[in-house]
C-alpha cells in the first residue's frame, strides 16, 4: 500500500492480481461500488505505477497496481459509536453474502476494513475478495466475532463501552473474554450467546492445540458446504439488524424532540460562525461537538466537518440524524481531548493519532474550555498551546468563572482552583500564539465569542 | 505502515461454524464427534468436568516439542 496526495495505491501480486480480476468481473463490484458501498478502485495500466518515495522498488515485483480514491478522513472503530460499529459490520456481511453468490469470499472481517464517509459506511480494501473454495469455513467468523460482534453486544446487553476495550486490544475481544462478561443465566437467553460466545468460547480451549489444517480436512471430509457460511452470515444478519443499545435509543428520542432549540445566544454564535466560514475550510473540527449543530452550520461551507464528543450516546444520535438524511459532508466520532486516540500497533505506527491522519483549516471550540480545563484539569496555557499546534484558524468560546456551567464544575472543587482560568488570563494567552481578528460578547454576558489566526 | 494480515480462523471457531449450520450440518456433527457430541458442546459445563470425554478427533493432541 502506497498514500499518495490524492489516491491509494495497492500493489498486486501474482495471486493478488487472480484474485482482483474475478472480483472485478463481478456483479457485486459494479453494484457496490455504484452504490458507494466499495472505494472508487481502478487498475493502473501496465508500466503506470504510482509516484513517491519508494513506490518504484514495490512496483517493479508487482503483477498489477491498483488506484483507490481517498477517503475524507481515516477513522477507527474505537473512535466509532455504537450504530456505526453495528452498520459496518452489517456492510461486511452484505458484501460477504454477495461475494458467495458469486464464487467469492471475504478471507477476513476486519473492522478496519470499512472507513466512514460522513454517515456512509465504505469497505476499503478489494484486498480482501478472494475466489472460493468449497468446503473450507469462513477464515473470517473469529474475526468478525472479535471486532463487530462481541463489541456490540457487550455495548448492548452490558453497556460495556467497546471503545477502550479495542482500543486496548487491536484484534478485539476474545471468545473467553466475552463469555466472562455475558456469564449469567439471563444472557444465555439473549440472540447469539449461547451460540457465538458461550459455545465458541468453549470449542476455542477445546480445540487449542488442534492444527488447524486438520480440522479444515475433517469439515472437508464432513462435507462442509459454503451453504453453512452463507445460513450463518444470515443469521448474524438478523441478530445485529435488531440488536440496540438502550442509551443511544433514549439519547435518540431526546435528539429528535430538542435539537431545534433556539436562543438569543445560539442566534449570536450561528452568526459569528456563520461570518468565520466565508474562506470555505476544506476540513473543519468541531470539538466537543455535542448534537453537531455547528458542525451542520459548518457543513455549508467547509468541504468535510469532523464532529467528535466524547459522550458515546450523543454522538450516536448525531450518527443516526446524519444517516437518515444520507449526509456524507460530517463524520461524528467518539473522541476525547484529554484522552486521544495513540499511535497504535506495530511500531505504533498501524493506527495513527488523529492529528497525523488530517490537519484541519479551521476549529470550533465552542462551550468546550471549561471542560478541557476544569474538568480534565489542562491549564488554560497548555490548551492554548495545542490549539496553536494544529495550526488552523480558530473560533473559541470562553465561558466566564460566573457562568452557571462553570460553577457547577467548580462546585465540586477546593476554593481557589485553577486560578489561571480566568478571561484576562485567557485573553493574554491567545492574543501570545493568534492574532485575534474578531471579538463578540453573547447575550447572556457571560460568554464570548473568538475569532483568531495562528501567529 | 502496513503489516501484513495474515489471518488464523482458529480451530475451534471453524467448528463452530459447521455447529451453527442447523439441521444441514447436524448429521455432520454427528458424524465427527460420535459419542462424545454432548461433552464436545456441553458449554454450560467446566471442561474438566468430564475427563476422558474428549472427542476422538480431539485426542493426542500433544505440541511438537521441535
Amino acid at each position: 500500500m502506497l498514500i499518495g496526495e490524492d489516491a491509494v495505491y495497492r500493489v498486486l501480486s501474482e495471486r493478488g492480481l487472480a484474485d482482483w480480476r474475478a472480483l472485478a468481473d463481478s456483479q457485486l463490484f459494479a453494484a457496490q461500488t455504484a452504490a458507494g458501498a466499495l472505494v472508487g478502485t481502478e487498475q493502473l495500466p501496465a508500466g503506470e505505477g504510482p509516484v513517491g518515495d519508494g513506490a518504484s522498488a514495490l512496483v517493479t515485483e508487482a503483477a498489477a497496481v491498483l488506484r483507490h480514491e481517498r477517503i475524507p478522513l481515516v477513522s477507527y472503530p474505537y473512535e466509532w459509536t455504537f450504530g456505526m460499529l453495528r452498520d459496518a459490520a452489517l456492510l461486511e456481511l452484505e458484501l460477504l453474502l454477495g461475494a458467495l453468490d458469486e464464487q467469492l469470499i471475504l478471507k477476513d472481517a476486519s473492522s478496519y476494513n470499512v472507513q466512514f464517509r460522513g454517515s456512509k459506511p465504505v469497505f476499503v480494501d478489494v484486498g480482501s475478495f478472494e475466489r472460493l473454495r468449497e468446503g473450507e469455513p469462513w477464515a473470517g467468523y473469529r474475526q468478525f466475532c472479535m471486532l463487530f460482534l462481541f463489541p456490540l453486544l457487550l455495548q448492548a446487553h452490558r453497556d460495556v463501552p467497546f471503545q477502550p476495550w479495542l482500543r486496548g486490544s487491536i484484534d478485539g475481544i476474545t471468545p473467553t473474554e466475552a463469555a466472562a462478561v455475558l456469564s449469567s443465566t439471563r444472557d444465555l437467553f439473549r440472540r447469539g450467546v449461547m451460540t457465538h460466545v458461550r459455545l465458541h468460547a468453549r470449542l476455542e480451549r477445546r480445540y487449542e492445540a488442534r492444527k488447524g489444517d486438520e480440522v479444515k480436512q475433517e469439515l472437508r471430509k464432513a462435507r462442509f458446504s459454503s451453504k453453512l457460511i452463507k445460513g450463518n452470515a444470515l443469521r448474524l444478519q438478523g441478530l445485529l439488524g435488531k440488536l440496540q443499545w438502550k442509551a443511544g435509543e433514549t439519547a435518540w428520542t431526546d435528539y429528535r424532540q430538542t435539537c431545534t432549540y433556539s436562543d438569543a445566544d445560539a442566534d449570536a454564535k450561528q452568526a459569528f460562525i456563520r461570518q468565520a466560514l466565508e474562506t470555505n475550510p476544506k476540513l473543519v473540527w468541531d470539538m466537543g461537538a455535542n448534537d453537531g449543530a455547528y458542525s451542520r452550520i459548518a457543513a455549508e461551507r467547509a468541504d468535510y466537518v469532523l464532529a467528535f464528543d466524547l459522550d458515546h450516546a450523543t454522538v450516536d444520535a448525531l450518527y443516526r440524524s446524519l444517516k437518515e438524511e444520507g449526509n456524507e459532508k460530517i463524520l461524528p466520532l467518539v473522541f476525547n481531548l484529554a484522552d486521544p486516540s495513540p499511535g497504535l500497533g506495530w511500531r505504533g505506527q498501524e493506527r495513527r493519532p488523529l492529528e497525523d491522519r488530517a490537519k484541519p483549516d479551521l476549529v470550533l471550540g465552542l462551550a468546550l474550555i471549561h471542560h478541557v480545563c476544569i474538568t480534565a484539569n489542562v491549564p488554560v496555557r497548555e490548551f492554548v498551546d495545542y490549539l496553536r499546534d494544529l495550526d488552523a484558524n480558530l473560533v473559541i468560546e470562553f465561558v466566564k468563572r460566573e457562568d452557571p456551567m462553570v460553577e457547577l464544575l467548580m462546585s465540586g472543587k477546593a476554593e481557589g482552583t485553577h486560578p489561571d482560568y480566568e478571561i484576562s488570563n485567557f485573553e493574554r494567552v491567545l492574543e501570545e500564539r493568534f492574532s485575534v481578528e474578531r471579538r463578540q460578547e453573547l447575550p447572556s454576558t457571560t460568554r464570548v465569542l473568538y475569532e483568531a489566526r495562528p501567529r | 505502515m502496513h503489516v501484513l494480515a495474515y489471518l488464523d480462523p482458529g480451530s475451534g471457531s471453524m467448528v463452530l461454524q459447521m455447529l451453527l449450520g442447523g439441521i444441514a450440518s447436524a448429521a455432520v456433527a454427528v458424524k465427527m464427534f460420535g459419542k462424545q457430541i454432548w461433552s464436545t458442546i456441553a458449554f454450560w459445563k467446566k471442561d474438566d468436568d468430564a475427563p476422558g470425554a474428549k472427542p476422538a478427533a480431539a485426542v493426542d493432541t500433544e505440541k511438537d516439542p521441535a
